[in-house]
């Protein structure tokens, strides 16, 4: 059980049409900066390997980086933090912001391919808010499935809150099930959390595990 | 399929008439219907077996044999499978145990692939038998041959199965138990019960699913003709092995299985009370709207019954002014001042009372089933209340009635008429409300 490549997760995130924020991966903390200042502060930095799970438990995940020096500072301490430890890269990352939700998949070996959704943060770590459906699964499943679980009315206006469209998360439940359906060597799949914004929904952390 | 279900001849290999074997108990439920059609006992360590020759080997019998059942030692078993096959019998039951479930898998694969080889279906090994009580067949070592009826159950477990036959309440079309699925398997049985007319509703207990995706075509299938309804065990999830994501962890197995029923039409639940509750309702009543009728004479169990009904999303629609004008203008109905749904017709009523309540209920036209609430009021008339409502269901045939009669001894005598009539009886409300709930078309 590993983590999928950076450079082969975006291949497979661009093949399915499942958007994500700016991202790239690198070890040189020059060229690192470079793209920051491209994409523009604040960004995240976080690691990439192929063993580590947990990767703001070792200290591998740094947010809201504003400017220059704090993005010096905040590198060289991920370096420090994860030295001696088998890691891929640093992902520099846009920061963005919106509703979070969460979206997996786990291949099951009795029904195969089987799709979750749920409201991120603490609907899917403490309540366990979620809906389940085996793939495939169509735009107006997807639709019914975010329905299903409790924290869509949230979404829905709750509470003087923002409605959220909802077609952009169903459309990337059908998505994530017309990748689980073909790549079959990928057993479990986290976009946790998917920022969902007015005009697009990205991904902003990906765990593809094979 | 047909063969197993509806054999003509018969071949018992492993008969005995050593007490407290299975070969005697499988002996003595075949000769349940030795008029109806031929049974051969094979057995070449006896001469007879409850005054029947026994052959040496299937080979030896001459005649076509559709059904062979198989309860010998395991270690024999594939020489008896392959010897089935020679003589082309039509299908295989192997009851032996000690095959996958005791870790011998190759031994299975070689009696499956021994029996696919001829094209012969086998079912087992490891099960108790397939009984068809419609023609008075019992193929199993169950205790009991159960009374006909229309409801198919299939079980992974046999002692499972042998407790429910011997509840002798329960009717059926089918009893299967279908064992370590070899060859045929649980998909398998649903697609052919899927055409079995004697067969209403499917009522299955499992534990696993041998192939999930193949289950999951057929029962979406099936589950638009005829209702599925099942229970798993083995639901805590104690194989949470590290899958290394979220999803992983929460998609545990039960939540799986639930989606995967949920998405295949089958009606998953919790207790075996419920699985036959559900499935005598779906068997006996025919499916109805949402809106549902409640005639009580104690008024807590009314306001319990809609509490349930809320719970369920179950609709309790008040009632009309027709309803009302009719209940006002009939004497039987003076003393009952409040006209609502549930209409509670007070500790005193008799049966003219109910007999007014239930007609202007099902007269409604949004109200589209009814339960009879009655409890054991020193002048309640059970019987006479019984025999109303089978008239009125008989007037109102496409409006499900479901009663629940409470009480002890002096009701049983009116609970087991309106059973012996079709009309389904819960001695709890909750268990009544669940089981109208199966029938609301969603």
């Amino acid at each position: 059980m590993e983590i999928l490549s950076f450079e082969e997760t975006k291949k497979i995130l661009l093949k399915y049409k499942l958007p994500f924020c700016k991202t790239e991966i690198f070890n040189s903390k020059e060229k690192a900066l470079l793209f920051a200042k491209q994409i523009g502060f604040p960004v995240v930095l976080k690691i990439h390997a192929q063993k580590i799970f947990h990767k703001s438990e070792v200290g591998g995940v740094k947010i809201n980086i504003k400017n220059e020096e704090e993005f010096s500072v905040a590198w060289d301490e991920i370096e420090k933090n994860i030295k001696g430890k088998n890691v891929e890269g640093i992902l520099v990352q846009e920061m963005v912001s919106g509703n979070e939700i969460a979206i997996g998949m786990k291949r099951d070996s009795q029904f195969g391919p089987v799709l979750m959704f749920g409201l991120g943060g603490i609907f899917i770590e403490i309540i366990k808010d979620v809906a389940f459906r085996v793939a495939p699964t169509d735009k107006e499943e997807a639709i019914k499935m975010i329905k299903e679980t409790k924290g869509f009315e949230l979404l829905n206006g709750a509470r003087g809150k923002k409605k959220v469209d909802i077609t952009n998360i169903a459309e990337m439940i059908v998505n994530l099930s017309n990748l689980s359906t073909k790549e079959e060597k990928i057993q479990s799949i986290d976009f946790n959390p998917v920022m969902v914004m007015d005009k697009q929904t990205l991904i902003t952390d990906f765990r593809i595990i094979i | 399929m047909k063969k197993i279900f509806n054999p003509k001849s018969i071949a018992l290999i492993g008969a005995s008439d050593e007490l407290g074997t299975v070969g005697l108990g499988l002996a003595e439920n075949l000769l349940e219907g030795k008029d109806l059609r031929k049974i051969y006992f094979v057995n070449p360590k006896r001469q007879e077996v409850l005054g029947i020759k026994c052959f040496d080997s299937v080979l030896d019998i001459k005649e076509k044999i559709d059904l062979t059942i198989i309860a010998v030692p395991s270690k024999i078993v594939k020489n008896i499978v392959f010897n089935c096959c020679e003589k082309r019998v039509g299908a295989i039951i192997v009851i032996s145990s000690g095959f996958k479930e005791a870790g011998k898998i190759k031994e299975e694969e070689e009696i499956r692939d021994i029996a696919r080889k001829y094209k012969i279906p086998l079912i087992g090994p490891n099960c108790l038998g397939i009984i068809n009580p419609l023609i008075n067949l019992n193929a199993s070592f169950a205790p009991i041959t159960p009374k006909k009826g229309n409801i198919a159950f299939l079980s992974q477990s046999g002692a499972l199965l042998d407790s429910v036959v011997d509840k002798n309440k329960l009717r059926f079309s089918k009893v299967i138990s279908y064992g370590n699925e070899a060859d045929v398997d649980l998909t398998d049985f649903i697609e052919y019960l899927k055409t079995d007319k004697e067969t209403k509703v499917i009522s299955i207990y499992f534990e696993g699913i041998k192939d999930g995706r193949k289950f999951m075509r057929i029962a979406k299938e099936v589950s638009k003709i005829k209702p599925i309804v099942a229970i798993k065990s083995g639901r805590s999830d104690k194989g949470k092995e590290a899958v290394g994501t979220h999803t992983g962890t929460l998609a545990g197995d039960y939540s799986v299985y639930q989606t995967a029923m949920k998405q295949s039409g089958v009606i998953l639940v919790d207790t075996l009370e419920e699985l036959f509750d559900i499935s005598l309702s779906l068997s006996s009543l025919p499916k109805c709207e949402n809106g549902i009728g409640i005639v009580t004479n104690g008024g807590g169990l009314g306001v319990l019954a809609v509490d349930y009904c809320f719970e369920m999303g179950i609709e309790i629609p008040g009632l009309s002014k027709t309803t009302i004008s009719s209940l006002e203008k009939n004497k039987a109905i003076e003393k009952v001042i409040n006209k609502n749904n549930p209409l509670d017709l007070l500790g005193d009523a008799l049966s003219d009372r109910y007999a007014v309540a239930i007609e202007s209920l099902l007269k409604q036209d949004n109200i589209n089933g009814l339960i009879v609430i009655s409890t054991p009021q020193l002048m309640t008339e059970h019987e006479k209340n019984a025999k109303i409502i089978l008239e009125l269901r008989n007037k109102y045939p496409l409006k499900p009635i479901i009663c629940c009669f409470l009480g002890g001894e002096s009701v049983n005598s009116a609970i087991e008429y309106l059973e012996l009539n079709g009309i389904p009886n819960y001695p709890d409300v909750k268990r009544a409300v669940k089981s109208i709930n199966s029938l609301i078309k969603k």
